[in-house]
Formats: structure tokens, sequence, C-alpha cells
């Protein structure tokens, strides 16, 4: 508990939470602008035009109110993880940028517990920016959800599990993020390499699957939620959308990318010498 | 960990990189009590011995031990042993005064031992600065300030002469004096030999990873004996050197008229002198220093490994 304490201070006496807060906070304000722009209730059919049968069902059931709903109140995911992972990834890199790992390791020999107390510390702050994006969510989302003549949709059990889903996303990017740390110990390498592969990533593995999904098939266009960032957009979908796995297999997913990142993590910091 | 019992023990440690043995079978003892200087040239494998030593590397074999308990095996490890590793360990956006809060709330320490500590090193007034803007010898501070928090009794500290000014070597020598007065154990690694003489009791000296001589101070000199020059001055050089070559001394003339006798004591040159008839205008016995020693200990073990 000491050590999470301790953490948790770490993070606070220093001056990189609150400028990717900031960072953050700026992202989820033009996110929420580009989805508010991208919405649509019951879209018309021409907008489907050169799309599969397939396609232009998920479309379709992606346009109904529930779905966009639940896309507007977790605004800001898509940056918001990637922020949460850079910060966790921070929390490890600088021990070696700053050389404050021997210290650390001095007060702490066991360094498994150094490296959950990192886990922790991380996963509580990956929630608290899940906490106040959703808050904002909650606050602004209903204006838009009026300007498109649709109701709140707070009624809808559906919009809930998807703010329960994304804080499960949150907490397990930070998780990955403290992984990523361990094994790419530059500060500068880890910062760059994580967001680059993030985005990239993400455009890159869309728009693969989106060219080769229908060629190759259905248990292709599957593999999508093998992708990260696709498995937590997935988590946070309103309603089943057809012809992609149900939810809970993104958040197994991005538990797996996890338990491995942690695993591998704290087996290397046990291992390694501080030199 | 009782009190009195925390002689460092180390035993037979060794450390391999795939070629290189940077610490090869070394073992020595270091006393409560006592300032231990330990001394070697650059990559002689002090620091690599100061981090088995405190767990932060792993042996490739032999012990470590503090009153016969390893660093990571100690309960609450910084209320034993406090260690000063690199002068720039500090996250460079923290203030000195949360780099010591941190590591309290990590120890479970109050907070009040961080503001104490920096008193203690003279640090208060730039508690509140940022760790960026300290000076080397302000990090110098700050790293001890961390190792005193928990009051140990085993203080280890590698090259914290560096960068420091004439002022700030004497006040860091006094500190260490008084700790070891206290009855801590003190062991300060170092290149630097000179202050070591004026501060160390014992030393510990090691070249590529082996122990060289370990012992007090004294004694470690007076094994040097042998290596002790006399200096004199005389108007009949000539005879004084076939004097001085007959009792089997080395006779070196220095550029200033005087010459170097090396193999007799300052008595017996004066003896020999005498009893050649041989006019004196100058004896000096000249002490071998520890640099000397070191010099002459450690040839041929430096250079690069």
């Amino acid at each position: 508990m000491n050590l999470v304490k301790s953490e948790l201070f770490k993070i606070r006496s220093t001056s990189t939470w609150w400028i990717l807060g900031l960072v953050t906070f700026v992202l989820w304000a033009l996110t929420l602008l580009i989805n508010w722009a991208g919405s649509s209730i019951n879209s018309s059919p021409e907008s489907t035009e050169g799309l599969t049968a397939e396609q232009a069902e998920q479309v379709r059931v992606a346009n109904e109110a529930v779905n966009v709903a639940s896309n507007l109140y977790t605004s800001g995911q898509f940056f918001g993880v990637l922020m949460v992972m850079l910060l966790a990834a921070i929390v490890v890199t600088n021990e070696f940028f700053h050389q404050t790992a021997t210290t650390t390791f001095l007060v702490t020999p066991r360094r498994q517990s150094v490296v959950l107390a990192k886990l922790i510390a991380s996963t509580l702050l990956g929630l608290t920016f899940w906490l106040i994006t959703t808050v904002l969510n909650l606050i602004f989302v209903p204006f838009i959800l009026d300007a498109l003549n649709v109701g709140s949709q707070l009624g809808e059990p559906a919009i809930w599990r998807a703010l329960g889903l994304n804080a499960l996303a949150y907490a397990l990017w930070a998780i990955l993020g403290v992984g990523a740390g361990v094994l790419i110990r530059s500060q500068i390498a880890a910062t760059i390499t994580l967001s680059t592969v993030y985005v990239i990533g993400y455009f890159g593995a869309t728009t693969i699957f989106f060219i080769l999904g229908p060629r190759l098939g259905d248990w292709f266009s599957k593999l999508q939620v093998l992708v990260p960032p696709l498995a937590s957009q997935l988590m946070v979908s309103g309603t089943e959308l057809p012809g992609n796995p149900p939810r809970w297999v993104g958040a197994v997913v991005l538990i797996g990318y996890a338990v491995v990142a942690g695993g591998l993590g704290t087996w290397l910091m046990k291992r390694r010498d501080i030199a | 960990m009782t009190a009195g019992s925390e002689e460092i023990v180390v035993s037979h440690l060794t450390k391999h990189y795939k070629q290189l043995r940077a610490v090869d079978d070394l073992s020595f003892t270091v006393h409560s009590g006592r300032v231990t200087g330990f001394l070697g040239p650059n990559g002689a494998g002090k620091t690599t011995t100061l981090r088995m030593l405190l767990g932060l590397v792993t042996p490739s074999g032999g012990t470590a031990t503090f009153g016969g308990v390893r660093y990571n095996d100690l309960d609450q490890p910084i209320r034993h042993v406090g260690a000063v590793l690199e002068a720039s360990s500090a996250h460079k956006g923290r203030t000195g005064l949360n780099h010591l809060r941190m590591i309290c709330t990590a120890a479970g320490l109050p907070w009040q031992a961080a503001d104490e500590a920096l008193a203690k090193v003279g640090l208060t007034p730039a508690a509140k600065r940022k760790f960026k803007g300290y000076s080397l010898g302000m990090k110098q501070r700050l790293g001890i300030a961390a190792a005193l928090l928990g009051n140990p009794r085993v203080l280890i500290l590698d090259e914290p002469a560096n960068g420091l000014d004439p002022e700030g070597i004497r006040w860091m020598r006094d500190l260490l004096k008084a700790l070891a007065a206290e009855g801590r154990t003190v062991l300060v690694s170092s290149h630097l030999l000179g202050e070591m003489q004026q501060l160390a009791d014992d030393v510990v000296i090691i070249a590529a990873g082996r122990l060289v001589r370990q012992g007090p101070v004294g004694e470690v000199l007076g094994s040097m004996a042998g290596m002790t020059q006399v200096r004199v001055r005389t108007p009949q050089v000539e005879a004084l050197t076939a004097a001085l070559s007959a009792r089997n001394a080395t006779v070196t003339p220095l550029p200033d008229g005087a010459l170097l006798v090396t193999g007799l004591d300052a008595a017996a040159v004066g003896h020999t002198a005498f009893t050649s008839s041989v006019e004196l205008h100058e004896l000096a016995g000249e002490r071998a220093d520890l640099e000397q020693v070191f010099l002459q200990l450690t040839a041929g073990k430096a250079g690069i490994r």
C-alpha cells in the first residue's frame, strides 16, 4: 500500500500527468465534435452504396440511436487510452531515464512488489482519466443527442454497459502501458513506438480488414478483435454489431495482452541488473 | 539485525559478463565504527561490487552480507543501510523535498524525516527547487540526505567526492568521520587517493576485479616501507653515491642537484654518510603516500579490460 501511495506521489510530483491530461482533454473535445458530425440516426440507404450486404447491415445497426449514443458517450476513448498507456509506460521508463530505479529498488528490493504497485497506480490513473471523460460526456452528449432529435438514451442498459466496459478498457490499457514500459526502457523510444504502433496500427489494421475482409471471408474479419485498439472499440459498442464477435471477446483479448505484458514485465524486471 | 553486528562481509564475490570477469573471487570485511576506503583504478569493479552488495546486480557467485543478512533479505533495508550511488539519480522535474518524500512514503517513514535529512545536509533553502536546478554538489548532498533518511547503521557511498569543490569535500569528510565516530559502518569508494588518505581508517584496494590489499591505512602504507625514499643533498655527490651503492641502495640524481635514495631509510642514509665522512646539507625521509602505494600495487592491472 505504501508502494502504491509512493507511485501515485511520483506521478503527482512531476508535471507529466497534467500535460498529458490537457492533451487528452483537447483530443476528447475534438473527438466529441467529430463524432457529433459523423453521427446520423438511422442513416439513408445511399450512404451504403459500394458496401457488401453485410457491411451495409453493420452500418444500419451502428446507426441505431442506442449505438450512436454509446459511441458518443464513450467519446475520447481512442486517444484517452493512448494517453493512459503512455503515462503508464512513462511511470516505468522514468525510473531508467532519471536513474531513479536504483533508489526505488534500494528502498524495495522485492521488485515484483514495485511492478505491482506501478500496475495498480497506473490502473487508478487510467480510471481517473476514464471518470473525467465520462463525466464530461454525460454532461455534453445529451445536448448532442437532443440536437439529433433523440432522447438521452440513458435509460438504455446498453449505454451503461458500454461505459463500464470503457472503464475496463482504460484500466487494461494502463496495464499494457506498464508492460510496454518495461520492454522498451528508453523513454523516447517507448513514447514514439507506442504512439506510432497504436495510431498506425489502428488505421492500418482497419484498412487491411476492410479490404481483405470481404474476400477472405468471415473468419478473417473476426480476427480484427486481435488488434488491441479495435478490441477496445468493440468493447464499447452499444449492442452487438452483425459480423462482429461479441463484446466480451474484446475484453478477453485485452486482458490477455495485459496479462502477458504485465507478467513479462515483472519477470524481466526481476532478473535484470540495475546498473 | 542487532546493534554492533553491522559488519559488511564480502565472500568470494564474482560477477562475469560474457568474456569479462568484472569482479573475480573478491573477499573482504568492512568493520563498524570506521571509515573504509574502497580503492581501485577506474574500471576495477568497484561500482559493480557495491551494486552486488546492495542487491541491484545479481552476483555470478559468492555472497555479500550486512551483519550476516543479504541486502535483499533485510527487513526495511533503508533503515539498516543507506547508499549513495549516482549523483544524478532523481527526476529532473521533481523538487528535492518531494524526492525524499517519495522515498519516505515507499519506506513507510514519516515525511518529517525528509525535512530533517535536508537540514542535516544543509539543503533546506533549496527544498522546493526542482532537481534540474541543483549544482553537482547539491545533487551529492541530496543523495546523502536520501541515504540518511532511515537513520541507517551502515553507509555506502560510490565516489561521493566527484564534482565537489574543496569546501564540499571537507564537509563530506567531516560528516563521514562523524558518522563513523557514532559507531556506524562507512564504506566509501574512490579513485581519488589523496582524499582517502585523509578520510579512511581502513582501505580495501582492488584492481582488475581482484583484491590487492586490505587493512588499516597505516599498515598498508607500512607494508610499503621497502619503497621508502630519502632525499639528500651533499657537496660530495660521488663519494656518497659510492658509499650508498655499496649498501645496495639505489641512488638517482634529481634535477635540482639533490639525490633520491631508495632501499634505505633516512637513519641508514645518515649513518652511511657519517661513517664515510660525507658532509650532508639536507636529509629528508619521504614517506610513501597512498598514491604511490596505490600506483605500485595496481601497476599493470588497470587499463581497459
